[in-house]
């Protein structure tokens, strides 16, 4: 113990004169601090655009009263009249972006059907989406490990090829005691520089400190953990630093990139989502038919739905609202199927990839931090169903005045369901990674142990 | 009797080459034993061997009445070693160095004992705070002896030690060498100089194709018999 304690002390040595090493746990610093800011900022600037859709409303509904200054026919409000189904993120979406960038955080309905106004999304520029956020979670996923690895490659090499390995193996310490401070120091480092970004970004996200902190930090620690546990196989292995630093790379390669592109495409493949322009040509055909199709029919197709309103008078204008409003449900009803199938298999795609996240650990703790953050694609779907269950209370509260044909007074607007959301963190799921991870951890370091039984070369 | 140093049957075959062939050797304390040979002849593995290093194809080495392939670690408390070319951590100083593979061979000196152990190796005072980076060979070599001295080994294990040195220098570690035999201490030196494997050991040994052919005592040959019996050995 006295021999492994001296070995690190020396580590730190080492360390602090490799300017290029230091240099880069800065700029890894560094870059951990514009990710917080990153995300922050982010998740602001979504708060304060959803802040602002109450006034949105206002303002709508103050035009509405104005354009319509008696009773009016809820049709008409309904047809001009517009209001949002909104996503709140979780405080802890700062940290792990997850699906924020790519989904909406509103949506704008009108009481038209719902499919063609549930789906539409803000413009946003298809490669800054690509590439993904610049957020905590994307430096402890993908650029930790690169710093690892940098850390690592030369881990023992370097001392063979700098010929330093004979004189230090005649010493009476052991390969494992060698290796071991090696690595507990680069551990401590990089776990430091890790622990250390992450208890910054909850104090700058202002997070409630509840026991997801725990979590992050287990997730974090076990994912550093698996590295590490990588740089001991390959130190292990006995190569020359240039072999380490390819196969470490490749590693990083293939866990990083190339597992999660082709997961991607697998499980696109194995479980089919139907096109969503389908469902939207269907949707529309049947609205659009609606005009073109027999009054009683549309009707009769409605009531078989509503057989509360069925007693009401029967229409006999060229238009009226009530039939309009008719043919849009029945719009959404048409795409019913296709709209379910979408988000079963959406759904579907998830579970799969959670089956299959031991194949990569980028994958596991990047699912992981983004449930833990409730920005994740479950949460999006209960969103949307929030949404869609909106809808159906806005339906609720304008058919009676459709229907009865009563009219819409300004006092009405009040009386209008509001909607609001907030993810829910997936603790259980986030929680989920962890023993994959533990086990994947504890496999690699058992492997390098086991390797590290065979006598170091000293050259 | 025990012996410091001992080889039983040592055998090293790699795929392509015989690198040893059948060695026994006995070295007592005090001894100092030369091996001479061509490169390739099977000295260095022999110390490696020694130093565990490399492990035997069939037989054993003993250090101090050990075996080496059973403990490894152990051994090790009991030998030095100075290769032919030391290298250290080049970001350190010469001093910080000796303080680091002495803390590591479990001793722990003051710093002034540290600068003796340097200045008596022949580095002067003014290198030792130096970083090693700046050292010439010569000067790692020192730091390197002053190493293998200041863990005060039963063994000690030199391959080519004085290479980069200096005749001054050369003068001055036979001097060392002949001390620590005088305190019990056994030497198997790995090296070409004929004249100072006459002047220094206490023994000689020729070895040619991996194998031990020929053991001289030196009082028994001159500098210039030892050179022609080698000589012979090696047409």
């Amino acid at each position: 113990m006295r021999v492994f304690w001296i070995l690190f002390a020396a580590e730190w040595r080492h360390f602090r004169t490799a300017r290029g090493l230091v240099l880069l746990c800065g700029l890894l610093l560094a870059t951990g601090v514009y990710g917080i800011y990153y995300g922050t900022t982010e998740i602001a600037r979504q708060r304060q655009q959803l802040a602002a859709l109450p006034e949105l409303t206002r303002r709508n509904v103050d035009e509405l009263k104005v354009k319509f200054p008696g009773p009016a026919d809820a049709g008409d409000i309904g047809y001009y009249h517009s209001t949002f189904a909104v996503h709140h993120p979780d405080a802890w979406a700062a940290l792990s972006l997850g699906l924020r960038d790519v989904n909406p955080s509103y949506v704008k309905l009108r009481l038209l059907g719902l499919h063609n106004q549930l789906y539409a999304t803000d413009n946003a520029n298809p490669l800054k989406l690509l590439s993904g956020n610049f957020d905590l979670a994307f430096v402890l996923v993908y650029l930790v490990p690169l710093l690892i690895i940098a850390l690592g490659f030369n881990l023992l090499s370097a001392e063979r090829e700098e010929g330093i390995l004979p004189l230090l193996l005649a010493q009476p310490i052991g390969a494992t005691t060698v290796v071991g401070a090696k690595l507990a120091f680069r551990l401590t480092l990089v776990l430091g520089l890790a622990g250390l970004l992450s208890l910054l970004g909850m104090l700058w996200a202002r997070l409630p400190l509840d026991g997801r902190v725990a979590t992050w930090l287990a997730l974090t620690v076990l994912y550093c953990l698996f590295w590490f546990g990588v740089v001991l196989v390959i130190t292990a292995w006995q190569r020359t630093s240039a072999v380490n630093a390819v196969a470490l790379l490749g590693v990083w390669l293939l866990l990083v990139v190339l597992v999660p592109s082709l997961l991607n495409l697998g499980v696109a493949a194995a479980r089919p989502v139907p096109q969503g322009l389908e469902l939207t040509i269907r949707q529309r055909e049947e609205i659009h038919g609606g005009w073109d199709r027999p009054k009683t029919e549309t009707m009769n197709r409605f009531f078989a739905l509503y057989p509360q309103w069925r007693d009401t008078a029967t229409i006999r204008e060229r238009f009226v609202w009530r039939w309009y409003y008719a043919f849009q449900h029945l719009g959404d009803q048409a795409v019913a199927p296709l709209a379910a199938a979408y988000a079963h298999g959406l759904q579907a795609r998830y579970d799969l990839v959670e089956r299959l996240n031991w194949l990569s650990p980028a994958i596991n703790a990047q699912s992981s931090f983004n449930a833990l953050a409730g920005s994740d694609l479950p949460t999006h779907l209960a969103f949307q169903r929030s949404a869609t269950h909106y809808h159906d209370s806005l339906r609720a509260f304008y058919y009676p005045f459709l229907f009865r044909q009563a009219e819409f007074t300004h006092a009405d607007y009040a009386r209008e369901p509001r909607h609001s959301f907030t993810s829910l963190a997936e603790v259980a799921t986030a929680r989920r990674g962890l023993p994959t991870l533990l086990l994947s951890v504890a496999a690699l370091f058992g492997l390098g142990l086991l390797l590290l039984r065979r006598p170091i070369a000293p050259r | 009797m025990t012996y410091l140093l001992e080889a039983r049957s040592l055998r090293k075959q790699y795929a392509d080459k015989l690198a040893l062939r059948e060695l026994n050797l006995q070295i007592a304390p005090g001894e100092i034993f030369c091996l001479l040979g061509q490169n390739g002849a099977g000295k260095s593995t022999t110390i490696n061997l020694f130093l565990g290093f490399v492990q035997p194809t069939s037989g054993a080495a003993f250090v101090n009445g050990l075996e080496v392939a059973v403990h490894p670690l152990e051994i090790k408390k009991h030998l030095a070693y100075i290769p032919e070319n030391v290298m250290l951590y080049p970001h350190l100083t010469g001093l910080e160095n000796l303080a680091l593979f002495s803390s590591l061979a479990g001793f722990k000196y003051p710093a002034p004992a540290l600068l003796d152990y340097l200045t008596d190796a022949g580095l002067p005072a003014e290198a030792a705070g130096r970083r090693v980076g700046t050292y010439s060979k010569g000067m790692r070599q020192k730091v390197g002896i002053a190493i293998a001295v200041a863990k005060h080994a039963k063994v000690l294990l030199l391959d080519e030690p004085t290479s980069g040195l200096d005749p001054k220098a050369s003068n001055e570690f036979s001097e060392l060498l002949r001390r620590l035999s005088g305190q019990g201490t056994a030497v198997l030196m790995a090296t070409h100089d004929i004249f100072r494997a006459k002047e220094v050991g206490t023994r000689v040994g020729i070895m040619r194709e991996g194998e031990l052919v020929d053991v001289r005592p030196t009082t028994a040959l001159n500098a210039r018999e030892l050179e022609q019996l080698y000589l012979t050995y090696m047409h």
